[in-house]
Order: C-alpha cells, then structure tokens, then sequence
C-alpha cells in the first residue's frame, strides 16, 4: 500500500468537485476551515455637503464547536459642510466656528458649518457559542472612536432554538457608555452663540438595550422574524454644534446685542440649541424572507416611537434575481417617514425664547428631529464564484425632504464589496 | 443491452412509485403529496434522464460519444459540455486520490474476470495491459480529448451516481415536494414532511437496519459476489490502476452517506481503493459509512 490518502482534503475535494460537476455552488463545507472576509467601500456624497468615505472589513469564523466568531472594523472619514440648525434667510446672518474662534457669514443658503470633518474608527467583536442542543449564548463588544466622541459597548445575549430549530427565540441586553468632548466645550444650552458660554469637560450619555426576537420559519419557503427593542438613554443628547436662530415677526434674524449678548455681526441671534437629558425609544421590526425557486424577496417594516414625540416608519423591499453562473441583480427601494419631536423648532421668537429660558424647556432645529420623508432607491449587482468569491457593486439614490431648506437633501451611495475566504 | 423503456407508476397512500429498469438495475423514483399528472410528469423526466445519460456514456454501445472517445484511434475528438465536465470530475477523482481512482483501468477487465473462479491471470498478461492505463497518459483540452492507441475510458464509476444526482436536479425543477431517486440502490433523496426510510436488500449493500434521512445521498460501491480465490486467497474485484493488480484487504463493499450521491459514491469506491485502509478514510471524511470486511456484519461509523 502506498502512502495513506488524507480522508478530510479528500472528502472536501470531492465535495466541492460533485458540485462543480452538478453546476451547484459549492457548499460552504467547502470554506468550512476558512475565515471568511467581507471587505466592502462605500462612498456617500451630498449634493454640496457631505462626502464619506467608508472602508469596512468583516472576519467571521465557524468553528468545529459551531461556535462563532465575528470582528469587524469600520472606519469613516467624512469631509465637507454641515447644516448648523440656523434657518435659511434673505437677511445675513453671523455665525462663530465651533472652536470660538472665527465668525462666517451666510446669506440665502442653508447655513453650512464647512469645518466638518471627521474619523471615526469602529471595532466590533462578537461570539456565539452553543451550550444545549438548542440553546446558545452571545457576547460582545463595541468601540468607537472620533475626535470629540468615545463610545464603549457592550452585549449579551441567549438565542433559544424550539420547534425542531423552526423557531428561534432571542434575548439580548446591551449597555453603551459615551464620552462627548466637544471642540471648544461643550455649550451652555439657549445661550447665544455669540458669547461663547462653554463649560470646560467632557459630557457623557449611557444607554440600556433591551432585545426580543422570534424568528420563525413558516415553510421550505419563507422565513419571518420579529424583534422589539427597547431602549433608555440617560445624559448628553444635545449637539453640541447646532443652534436655533431667534427670527422677528417677519421670520428674519434677530440681533444678539438687543438681548444683550456679545454682538459678532448682522443677524447674530442664535442659540446653542438644548435636548432633554433622556431619551427612550420602542421599536419593533419585521422582516420577511421568501425564496422563489432561485430569486429572493426581502421586505423589511420598522416602527420606532420614542418619549421625544417622533414617530418613525420604515419600509425596505429587496428582490434579488439570480441568473446562472453566480450572476445576481438586487434592485433596493427604501422609504421612511418621520413626525417631529415635540420641542423641534426651524427657528423661535423672541417671547418663545423667554418662555423657554423661564420654563426650563428644550429646543432644536437640527432638521434630523423635525419632519422627514426619505426615499432610496437603486440596485446591487454581484457575482458569485463556486469558491464563495463573491464581488459586488451597489449603486442607490438617497432622496429626503422635509419641513426646512435645509432637509431637502439628495445624495448617491455608492458601495464595491468583495468577499472571500482565507 | 436492449432495455424496454416501460414505466410504472403506482399510488400508495400520498406517495407515488415510478419503476423503470435503466443502467442494469432496478430503478425507483417517489414523490409525495402531489397530483397525479405532476407525479407523473417527475417519473417520467427522472427516467427520461436515465436513459439518455446511459445511452451517452455507455461503453457497450458503438454509437455514442464513448464509443466515438475510445475509437478515436489517437485523434482528437471533440466532446460536449457535460462530457468535459464528467471527464474534468473524473481528473480531478485521479488527482484526489494520488491514481488510484482512474477511468482507464476497464482495459484490465481483458486480463481479469471475476467469476468466483480460480483463474488468475499471468503477470505478463497484466503487464501487458498497464501501458494502456493511466490518465496521465490522456491528453486534454477543454472541449477536446485525446487517447493514445489501444486505451479506453469507462465511466461506470461514476456514470450511475451522476444520473442519480442529475435526475433528482432535474425532477427538483418540476416541484419542491418530497423526492427520492435511487437507480439500484444509488440514491438522493429529499423530504420536508417525513423522513424518507431506507433499509438493507441483498448482500451488496453492507447496511444492517434502516437508515432514516430528510436530505442526503446514499451510495455503495463493491460486489461480495465477485472475486477470484486461489490457493486459499481471496482476490477481490477491485484493482488498483497502478499495479494492475486486485488491491490486498479491500473491503468487500463499503456504503457511505453524504450530500449527493456522486460525492458518496466516489468515497466509497475510493475507500475500497485503500484496501485496509478504508475505514480510516472515511472516518477522517467525516460521513457516515458501513463496511462490509467478511462475512460478518458490517462495521459502522
């Protein structure tokens, strides 16, 4: 007898030639031993505004414990100007940059601060690992990073398989700590930006998730799953960046030197804007997965309501057509809708803001909390290889508007991935 | 090897039966919970696919592409889509195995015949035959072949298991309900309802009781009824292309469960090919198997 054959590369060997044979993809017992990589960039563009660019890689392993091990590193450099919350007027109006240091001024444009730039680096690890036949545990760890904000994260969870694994049942908590450390200090709240009024330090903000989940499968066809999320921040919510311009009767900016501010220039009324200092939001989401003979429809529903008074629906609907030799198109339409929070404001008069730095309330005209109808649309493209090499192209057009000038925003998404296993 | 193209098709309960005699074996295929016409119309494409797969690939007809590959007196021949890929599947078997999975051994069959006699050859007999074995010895291009003088191939290492396989993907494409396709003991099958049951007949298969399964593919390779003995020694009928000679302790057949039923059938034959070896194999494979070494029952794992 000659040398001994290796019955584990020949078992694989084979495995993966049947299918090649069949015209099958290859199983994925084929790259059962490899990490498999998710490499993905994507570039975001706003017309005028803001530009990112998004480099992400994902490591994901199966072990032979079926345990599972997922990292993933995000990082973001975003370049370009950002709405500062003042309205959108004829009149000119003074701002300072958020270092304190400088004024600008804007008339008849949505008033951008184009010192908008920014890193951030995001670390994501994940473990599941089974300890039943039907249950399994989950842990993880988030970090993320820029330059005025530290986020740590962390979760655990038990994933319940019942019903033959045709149902699975999902539990999870996850707490979050944040440390905001605005450039130039952190503002006092409805004070004018013109006086500069910041408090040295860092701010912070922790939040609790609470997660259920069931996902069940219906038939051989369709998959459904359904989670509600809870979720109660405590602490820093305001942006430290916007303000609130303070407009006359006829909605132009007032001056901040008639309040007996620090006058910076011509229509200076503006106010560091001021969130509540807890925020709890419910969501829920449904999602359902039909697979047709080889195509696959994904249609997606969220509901989120939180104690701010915004109310959110969102509805994704993918289809994804698979042709042969590992071609597939996914044409992508997205629609949200959002209600404004109770203390979302374009711009107050002069008796709101007395009203307001009477009665201890909250304002914001940070066009992200008011009324919102986003549309996406567009399409991926992506070739599969029977070795489970797969590189795509997503190509999608982001519409929204809303209330001001300055939520009428459009932006091309563009995004090339590339998996493989190693 | 005329065979009548009759198809039977018989109800039982929610399941329907569809016999048809293809490959020099019993054939089967069951489907449940479905209509008549669409049981039908499964049975009918699964035999259909059969038959024309052995028509193609059969090397005891004269006019087919196997017949046309081995006449080509060491000329091109030009093959279709699916040949190469059989042909390609068939390199890459050689290759897995370091030759001992080669489908130009049938030559050996002039020099051996596994009676149940005494007759074994002359080692000038077998000599004679290895220059005409070895796929190395084949040359290829990706839609042409060419033998050298005097080789053959035979797919019947694979042919079967590949209809099986090709059969079952093809009856899939008329409905999701439960299938199962075993041409001889070959067999794939699927179930979303209840498992389908597979047990043990004859001798050939080493199986002891009932295999139940949802998805999977089962496959036997080796005959107990055929060897050689002399002088008290067992020769049994699976050669090694290298030697030329029946390989020492083979197994005398060795079943093995896995995803399709090419990939368990290669396995098993393979397995054979390592003679005492074999079990080693398949455990480091990590599929299910039964072996059978004697007369006794078979070993499991």
């Amino acid at each position: 007898m000659k040398r001994k054959l290796d019955g584990k590369t020949l078992g694989a060997g084979l495995a993966a030639a049947t299918c090649t044979l069949l015209g099958q993809p290859a199983l994925a017992q084929d790259a059962a031993d490899a990490w498999q990589f998710d490499s993905a960039v994507l570039y975001y563009s706003e017309q005028d505004r803001v530009t990112a660019v998004e480099p992400v890689v994902r490591a994901r392993k199966q072990f032979q414990d079926e345990s599972e091990l997922e990292m993933k590193l995000t990082l973001d450099t975003l370049t370009g100007a950002s709405h500062n919350g003042a309205i959108t007027s004829d009149k000119p109006q003074t701002f300072t940059s958020p270092s304190g240091n400088s004024t600008y001024g804007v008339v008849n444009e949505v008033p951008l601060d184009d010192a908008f730039k920014d890193t951030r680096v995001a670390a994501n690890m994940q473990y599941t690992r089974p300890f039943t036949r039907t249950l399994r545990w989950t842990g993880g760890l988030n970090f993320s990073n820029e330059y005025d904000f530290i986020s740590l994260g962390l979760n655990a969870g038990l994933l319940w398989d019942l019903n033959n694994k045709n149902t699975t049942l999902t539990f999870g908590l996850a707490h979050e700590a944040d440390t905001i450390d605005p450039v130039g200090g952190a503002p006092v709240g409805l004070t004018f930006q013109s006086d500069d009024d910041k408090t040295d330090g860092s701010e912070d903000r922790s939040i609790n998730d609470v997660l259920f989940g069931v996902s069940q499968v219906i038939n051989r066809r369709w998959i459904m799953q359904l989670n509600y999320n809870l979720s109660v921040s405590d602490g820093y919510h305001t942006d430290p960046y916007k303000i609130v311009t303070v407009v006359d009767a006829n909605g132009d900016p007032l001056e901040a030197e008639s309040f007996g501010a620090t006058d910076i220039g011509a229509g200076d009324a503006q106010l560091f804007e001021l969130r509540p200092d807890s925020r709890t939001k419910n969501a829920l989401y449904w999602e359902n997965r039909y697979h047709f003979d080889r195509d696959v429809l994904a249609v997606g529903y969220r509901f989120m309501s939180d104690d701010w008074g915004i109310t959110s629906h969102t509805l994704d609907v993918k289809y994804r057509f698979q042709f042969d030799n590992g071609w597939y198109l996914q044409p992508h339409v997205r629609w949200y809708d959002q209600s404004e929070a109770d203390f979302y404001q374009e711009s107050i008069t002069a008796a709101e803001l007395t009203a307001l730095q009477s009665g201890g309330g909250e304002v914001s005209a940070d066009y992200r909390l008011g009324n919102l109808t986003d549309t996406t649309y567009g399409f991926k493209v992506g070739k599969e290889w029977a070795n489970n090499q797969q590189l795509s192209l997503r190509v999608e057009s982001f519409q929204q508007s809303g209330d001001s000038d300055a939520s009428e925003l459009d932006a091309l998404i563009t995004q090339v991935g590339y998996t493989f296993y190693w | 090897m005329k065979q009548g193209k009759a198809l039977t098709l018989e109800q039982d309960g929610p399941l329907w039966r569809g016999r048809f005699a293809a490959m020099a074996s019993p054939c089967e295929c069951l489907v449940r919970h479905v209509s008549e016409k669409l049981a039908r119309q499964v049975v009918q494409a699964v035999a259909e696919e059969a038959w024309r797969i052995e028509y193609k690939f059969s090397r005891y007809r004269d006019d087919n592409l196997m017949a046309a590959i081995n006449a080509g007196d060491a000329q091109w021949v030009v093959v279709d889509d699916e040949t190469a890929r059989l042909l390609d599947f068939a390199e890459q078997c050689w290759q897995l195995s370091e030759g001992a999975f080669d489908i130009t051994s049938g030559v050996l069959r002039r020099a051996w015949r596994f009676d149940g006699s005494d007759r074994v050859p002359e080692s000038a007999q077998v000599d004679a035959l290895l220059p005409l074995v070895g796929w190395d010895k084949v040359k290829r291009k990706a839609d042409r072949i060419r033998l050298q003088q005097g080789m053959e191939l035979d797919l019947g290492g694979i042919g079967k298991e590949y209809a099986v396989d090709s059969a079952f993907q093809l009856a899939g494409k008329f409905t999701d309900a439960d299938l199962l396709v075993n041409f001889g003991g070959d067999l794939v099958g699927r179930s979303a309802t209840a498992p389908w049951q597979v047990g043990m007949e004859g001798t050939a298969r080493p199986m002891a009781g009932q295999l139940k399964f949802t998805s999977g593919a089962l496959a036997t390779s080796g005959d107990s009824r055929r060897f050689l003995l002399r002088n008290g020694v067992r020769y049994s009928h699976v050669l090694d292309p290298r030697s030329g000679w029946p390989v020492a302790e083979a197994p005398r057949a060795v079943t093995v469960f896995g995803q399709q039923c090419t990939q368990a059938g290669l396995l098993s034959t393979l397995a054979l090919l390592q003679g005492k070896h074999a079990e080693e194999l398949l455990r480091e494979a990590g599929v299910q198997y039964w072996i059978q070494w004697g007369d006794d029952a078979p070993v499991t794992g």
